[in-house]
């Protein structure tokens, strides 16, 4: 009767963060893992933070291989080791935003399975930072084919997939109407389980919300360029956008061209941000699509300084962790490909 | 009775400025600690920005002798 409900610890969570923000890779180093070959970015990494799992997974993969599972890993034990210490609903908060992993392995798993990979090969690619424990997660992947696990998710999520995505599969062997449906409920969900009754969770709301804006403008973007028409464009397309709502994106996708999304998209927030790359003489979606990403981390930054004692400093670490791991495995990636340190350079998002 | 209400204001000075001391130590201490396990170097910055909170309590202090002494 006298429980007292447990306090969001903000404080002492928002200065771990930030403690955990200043060990990650710095921009001018960046530079210097360009010019390096595959053994030296290697020892450089052994020498940072990704340390303990570069020795743990030393012995079993080497290159690009221990580079991608090493950065993987130590990217689920931060995020992992973030909730632990998070409190009240800083962690409700927290434990909601990380559930994405949990539908970004289900993705992977039922991926693997259809291209035939061994389970030991989805194992290694899985990111067990979400609410599903690793032992769920072998369960699902030890599963025999696709079709049970869809059976599986739809008992663990209390969700039906739609019946034309499940034969889309079944006869075709498309995944995209099964993970389409997944990225919806994610997104539901995740709206749905944030109450805005404190000023965090209004803040919280708003920053998914503005997710949901960039990545539903993405959608449009890349399907506008591949000549994809608006109705098909529409399926593809999150509610709940904040300035993007269904009317919005429905005028964006039935525009002729990328080129005149442009005025539609003039009273967005991130508009002068896509500019530059929306005015070029030959658009590239991508340019466009990289541009929204470097948008949506300078708000996140901006948004956690603003509000410190909030929920925004610790996704914003989060958001700069992935963006180090993406980095590091382009970078990686890159070298092994022998592209030269200028292309990778273009990819990278710093 | 003005003794009285002198020693309750003495009282109250040094009480309230103790519990505004405590209430922001409570929340600079959660973070010192925080900073202090990501990053060790930080243990003097911590320690320093945790007591400078100590100066209302001693102002509440300084207050509440002044009006004792009154009396």
């Amino acid at each position: 009767m006298f429980r007292r409900k447990t306090k969001a610890n903000y404080p002492y969570a928002v200065a771990r963060v930030r403690g955990k923000k200043r060990t990650l890779i710095k921009r001018e180093d960046y530079s210097k893992l360009m010019m390096m070959e595959l053994p030296e970015i290697s020892r450089f990494l052994g020498e940072t933070n990704y340390q303990k799992e570069m020795v743990d997974l030393g012995g079993r993969f080497d290159g690009v291989d221990l580079i991608e599972h090493a950065t993987y890993r130590s990217m689920a034990r931060n995020f992992r080791s973030v909730l632990d210490f998070s409190e009240g609903e800083l962690k409700e908060m927290i434990s909601a935003y990380l559930s994405r992993w949990d539908y970004w392995n289900v993705k992977v798993i039922l991926r693997g399975k259809s291209f035939g990979a061994d389970r030991d090969s989805v194992a290694e690619d899985l990111v067990p930072a979400g609410n599903m424990d690793e032992a769920y997660l072998e369960k699902l992947n030890s599963m025999g084919c696709c079709e049970d696990i869809i059976e599986e998710l739809e008992r663990r999520l209390h969700t039906k997939f739609p019946e034309e995505a499940v034969q889309a599969y079944k006869q075709l062997g498309k995944l995209s109407g099964i993970e389409d449906h997944l990225d919806r409920i994610h997104y539901q969900r995740l709206l749905d389980s944030i109450k805005p009754s404190t000023r965090p969770k209004r803040l919280f709301l708003n920053y998914i919300k503005r997710e949901i804006d960039t990545s539903n403008l993405e959608t449009i973007i890349m399907l506008k360029a591949d000549n994809v028409c608006a109705e098909d464009i529409m399926r593809y397309v999150l509610d709940g956008g904040l300035q993007i709502d269904k009317n919005r994106a429905t005028q964006l996708a039935n525009a002729e061209s990328v080129k005149a999304m442009a005025d539609e998209m003039a009273g967005l927030d991130f508009y002068e941000d896509i500019k530059p790359a929306l005015e070029e003489e030959e658009i590239s979606p991508r340019k466009v699509v990289d541009a929204l990403h470097r948008y949506r981390i300078r708000e996140t930054e901006k948004f956690s300084h603003l509000y410190p004692l909030s929920v925004i400093p610790v996704i914003d670490y989060m958001v700069h962790k992935k963006l180090e791991v993406d980095n590091l495995r382009i970078i990686a990636r890159g070298r092994v490909s022998g592209l030269d340190p200028e292309t990778v350079k273009g990819l990278l998002v710093i | 009775m003005d003794a009285g209400l002198i020693a309750i204001g003495a009282g109250l000075a040094v009480g309230l400025a103790g519990l505004g001391t405590g209430m922001s130590q409570r929340d600079i201490g959660a973070a010192a600690v925080g900073a202090m396990i990501e990053d060790e170097s930080l243990f003097g910055k911590g320690l320093i920005l945790t007591v400078i909170p100590e100066t209302i309590v001693i102002f509440g202090l300084v207050l509440g002798i002044l009006l004792f002494t009154t009396i």
